[in-house]
């Protein structure tokens, strides 16, 4: 198997790697990169669990694979924030009883945050269809449908 | 006293690292050499294995190990029925059955020596369906034959109970398997080390139990095993003692004598079960014209696959536990339990009780209907009540299911909807109900359902817990740590639970019964307050006042009487040390509740509380295509006292949600015994998308022997679902589905079968 020479920006640090193009780009992050927030799930794109933000959009890395984010920017759960400097999501997921056992959460959140970056007032309607593409089997989802939803709301003021 | 922190909805304590992505998983672990390992699973339901041909496999380049059921020992492991091996020896009895492991240098490597690995099998017939399981000629799953287990109960007079009954109604309903569908799929890490001990890191419900289990299947003793649990991706029962990768895991570790990494694909994760029991129950009930059920006739056909595992104890629960929540006295069972050639079926969240559940409030349904009366006053009707003993000897310390009851009818808008109406349109709606009962441990282990807690409180005045009760999410850590920052008047960030360990962690039983809140916490309560008993004397002993007259207010020790007589908690937890004969604090209490063990007629006062719950939901049906849409639900949740109300409620909607996929959504297909929908995609569970506004109530019935009234809650929630929605189906267009799950095929002959018989 060839390899290729990836460079890209993974949470706001450089990272230059040779990978084999075959190389999956969820084990990538948590096997080379040990950002093991990134969650397996399910390995068909289905789960959501493992999640990321390419270029600002949200990616399945289990459906990439490491040659493909060549150049692009980055981001895993693992660079949304930290302790003392939570994203408010992460705060909201919190607070509203978004996760239990929180095998799912750093794609929800991911997930959550590129729906803000896109439409950052949505409905419920519209959280629900956004987060569809990502399974829970602890929450029932209201948790965290109110999470995103107090978000997007403390953000708008209303 | 502190401000409030039980009884508050607070964040989990575990909340922040989830969030941060930096909780460790059993799949996250990794340890210096470590290697990985891929199972060979049986495509045949059942087979002899003639021969296993591994030297191609061993050739490639980067294998560690190929292992075949050859290489394992001879002792079988299990619940009561000792009957599986850590890989399959000579026989297969299920298509997914492991028959061998190949340790390599990496999960592709692995991946492609088992490809390489041939294996010769002889098929012979097989057994797949419950239904013929008994009869002369059937396959035999094991050489004792295909009875796994038989349970009778019967109580007062059933006969004389139908010979005065006003009405009679009996019916059969069938309940399909369901996967629990946690996020995180089995993963474990074992190594050994140089001393001989044997470390497994793992997703469990309980290390003890998985500790126990290993020394049985690995034939060694439980003191050179040190089990360690993982953060866990939920369990929802099938992570107690049936999962069988941790056992695969912990021996290729002794094989190759270096640390072995087992992560199941989904696809792995599904064939190797563990689904819960599929049954099929015949309910006769007699009742007067008034309501009261005078008798009630069950039999369950429940089917545990191809090994016995936790399925007995199901269906001890699918038999006789939904009895206790009424006031009944004359009721028979015979529940045969049946070995089919399929995956292994035993605990899922509710253990048992789901199955019965839709039985019994179907029943209910249809025959308020039959008596001209309101399905919610029926239940009420026949409630059990604080102060009863139930018809197998239960003492209901306390009963919230009236209040549930009233919760749900008001919020759904029960009386109104009921009242409307019916719909003609394409598209028609209907409301349903069910009320359910659970128990809050269970005294079945050895005669013993106690809980340990080992209490730390550093000089700093912070507090650390050792439990091997385990957190799968539920929020275990969170109840116990609310409940020791209470009593020691400290903030809950001061709090820290340990992972549960077995070299360190006092011995527990574990996640399951729903047995944590009301043994460990009430574990915690005393050995919290033993520890403040400590500080107080010693604050009393440097202060030079009565202990009788300290507290413990936001950290600082301080005398009711002398406001001048103070001081910081860390400063009493130091002077607790350093001083002649001092030491640090640590205490330990253990609560075992005051319970009885069944009798061999399965009478006993089991559980030190039981939990009741309702719900109510209103379905959309759509007739042209029978599709069923639930568009409101509310579950009511008697808990006894909410500790942490954000908790509960995340039970009450995650169960509400995970009973909705079971009754229409989720489908396990099978072709000739094997698995033809082990994926997400194709075992379709609920998305947020498919699901409505998720509502749920508390009822607080502050249960006495509940540690500050509290009860459990979740399995609770997980029982109603499937029978109100298809009692709310039954409203909507008169059709009754009695065998789960309710897809849109049943939906449309239902529809079809009404509109044939109305033309006749």
């Amino acid at each position: 198997m060839s390899g290729k020479r990836i460079s890209l920006i993974v949470n706001g640090e450089s990272v230059k790697a040779e990978v084999l193009v075959n190389r999956l780009l969820s084990d990538f992050l948590r096997d080379d990169l040990a950002l093991t927030g990134t969650k397996r799930g399910c390995e068909t794109g289905v789960c959501g669990a493992c999640s990321v933000l390419v270029d600002g959009d949200v990616v399945k890395s289990c459906l990439s694979l490491a040659a493909q984010v060549d150049g692009k920017t980055l981001t895993t759960v693992e660079g949304l924030g930290r302790i003392g400097d939570l994203h408010p999501l992460q705060e909201s997921f919190m607070a509203h009883g978004g996760l239990q056992c929180g095998y799912c959460t750093p794609g929800f959140l991911l997930a959550a945050a590129d729906l803000l970056s896109r439409n950052p007032d949505p409905q419920d309607a519209e959280i629900r269809e956004a987060l569809s593409g990502n399974l829970c089997r602890c929450t029932g989802y209201q948790g965290i449908v109110d999470a995103v939803r107090n978000v997007a709301e403390s953000t708008h003021g209303n | 006293m502190t401000s409030a922190i039980v009884g508050e909805p607070l964040p989990q304590v575990s909340a922040q690292e989830k969030t941060l992505g930096r909780a460790i998983y059993s799949g996250d672990v990794k340890v210096a050499g470590m290697l990985h390992a891929k199972l060979l699973r049986s495509p045949y339901s059942h087979a002899v294995i003639r021969s296993i041909d591994t030297s191609a496999a061993e050739a490639l380049p980067g294998v560690k190990a190929v292992v075949t059921g050859a290489d394992v020992p001879e002792r079988a492991w299990g619940v009561a029925h000792k009957q599986q091996h850590v890989l399959a020896r000579g026989l297969v009895r299920f298509a997914g059955e492991e028959v061998a492991a190949v340790v390599a240098v990496s999960e592709a490597v692995a991946q492609e020596a088992l490809d390489l690995i041939v294996v010769e099998y002889e098929e012979a017939g097989a057994l797949l369906d419950p239904e013929g399981a008994l009869d002369g000629g059937a396959p035999k799953v094991h050489a004792e034959g295909n009875l796994a287990d038989e349970i009778n109960i019967s109580r007062g007079d059933v006969e004389a109970g139908f010979a005065g009954a006003d009405i009679v109604h009996e019916a059969t309903y069938r309940t399909h398997s369901q996967y629990p569908g946690y996020m995180e799929p089995m993963a474990t890490v074992a190594a050994t080390d140089g001393t001989g001990k044997l470390t497994v890191w793992t997703s469990t419900q309980s290390v003890f139990l998985a500790r126990q289990r290993l020394a049985e299947a690995l034939d060694r003793p439980v003191s050179t095993i040190r089990v360690i649990q993982a953060t866990v991706g939920g369990g929802f029962g099938a992570k107690i003692v049936e999962e069988r990768s941790s056992v695969i895991a912990a021996f290729l570790a002794t094989v190759v004598d270096r640390p072995v990494r087992v992560g199941l694909s989904r696809l792995d994760d599904i064939q190797s079960g563990c689904f819960s029991v599929p049954t099929r129950i015949h309910l006769k009930m007699g009742m007067m014209r008034d309501g009261r059920i005078v008798a009630k006739d069950v039999q369950v056909l429940a089917d545990c696959g191809a090994y016995a595992g936790l399925a007995p104890e199901v269906m001890l629960v699918t038999a006789m536990r939904s009895d206790n929540m009424q006031r009944i006295e004359n009721v028979r069972t015979k529940a045969q339990l049946v070995y089919t050639h399929t995956m292994p079926r035993g605990a899922f969240r509710g253990f048992g009780g789901t199955q019965m559940s839709f039985a019994l409030n179907s029943h209910m349904a249809v025959m308020a209907d039959m008596l001209g009366m309101d399905a919610i006053e029926l239940h009420r009707k026949n409630a059990i009540r604080t102060g009863d003993v139930s018809v197998h000897g239960w003492n209901i310390g306390s009963c919230g299911l009236p209040e549930c009851l009233d919760q749900v009818q008001a919020a759904i808008g029960w009386d109104e909807k009921r009242a409307r109406p019916k719909g003609t349109g394409v598209l028609r709606r209907g409301v349903g109900m069910a009320a359910v009962m659970h128990v809050s441990g269970n005294r079945t282990m050895g005669n013993w359902d106690g809980s340990t807690v080992v209490l730390k409180v550093n000089e700093d005045g912070r507090a650390v817990i050792l439990t091997a009760e385990s957190d799968m999410g539920q929020g275990a850590n969170t109840m116990l740590s609310q409940i020791c920052a209470q009593e020691l008047g400290i903030p809950l960030s001061h709090v820290t639970v340990q992972a549960p360990d077995t070299d360190s962690a006092p011995y527990c039983l574990g996640s399951i019964a729903s047995r944590v809140t009301v043994n460990a916490g009430h574990a915690m309560l005393k050995a919290a307050r033993q520890a403040q008993g400590q500080i107080l004397e010693a604050a009393a002993e440097k202060l030079g006042c009565d202990a009788d007259e300290l507290s413990i207010v936001d950290g600082v020790v301080q005398s009711n009487k002398n406001g001048n007589l103070f001081a910081p908690l860390p400063e009493i937890c130091r002077y607790h040390i350093f001083r002649r004969g001092g030491e640090g604090i640590l205490v330990r209490a253990t609560h075992d509740p005051q319970t009885v063990m069944m009798d061999k007629d399965h009478y006993g006062n089991i559980a030190p509380a039981y939990s009741f719950a309702a719900q109510a939901v209103e379905v959309e049906v759509d007739t042209e295509t029978g599709q069923v849409r639930v568009v409101d639900t509310y579950l009511s949740d008697d808990c006894g006292k909410a500790i942490n109300p954000l908790a509960v409620h995340g039970q009450s909607n995650g169960a509400a949600v995970q009973s909705i996929g079971w009754t229409l959504y989720e489908h396990l297909q099978f072709e000739d015994g094997r698995v033809m929908n082990g994926n997400l995609a194709d075992y379709t569970m609920p998305t947020a998308e498919s699901v409505p506004t998720i509502q749920s109530g508390i009822v607080e019935s502050n249960d006495p022997n509940g540690p500050l009234g509290a009860k459990g809650a979740s399995e609770t929630a997980i029982l109603p679902g499937a029978p109100a929605i298809a009692n709310a189906v039954f409203d909507a267009i008169g059709v009754r589905i009695t065998d789960l799950p309710i897809t849109p095929e049943k939906i449309l002959a239902g529809l079809a079968a009404k509109e044939e018989s109305q033309h006749a």
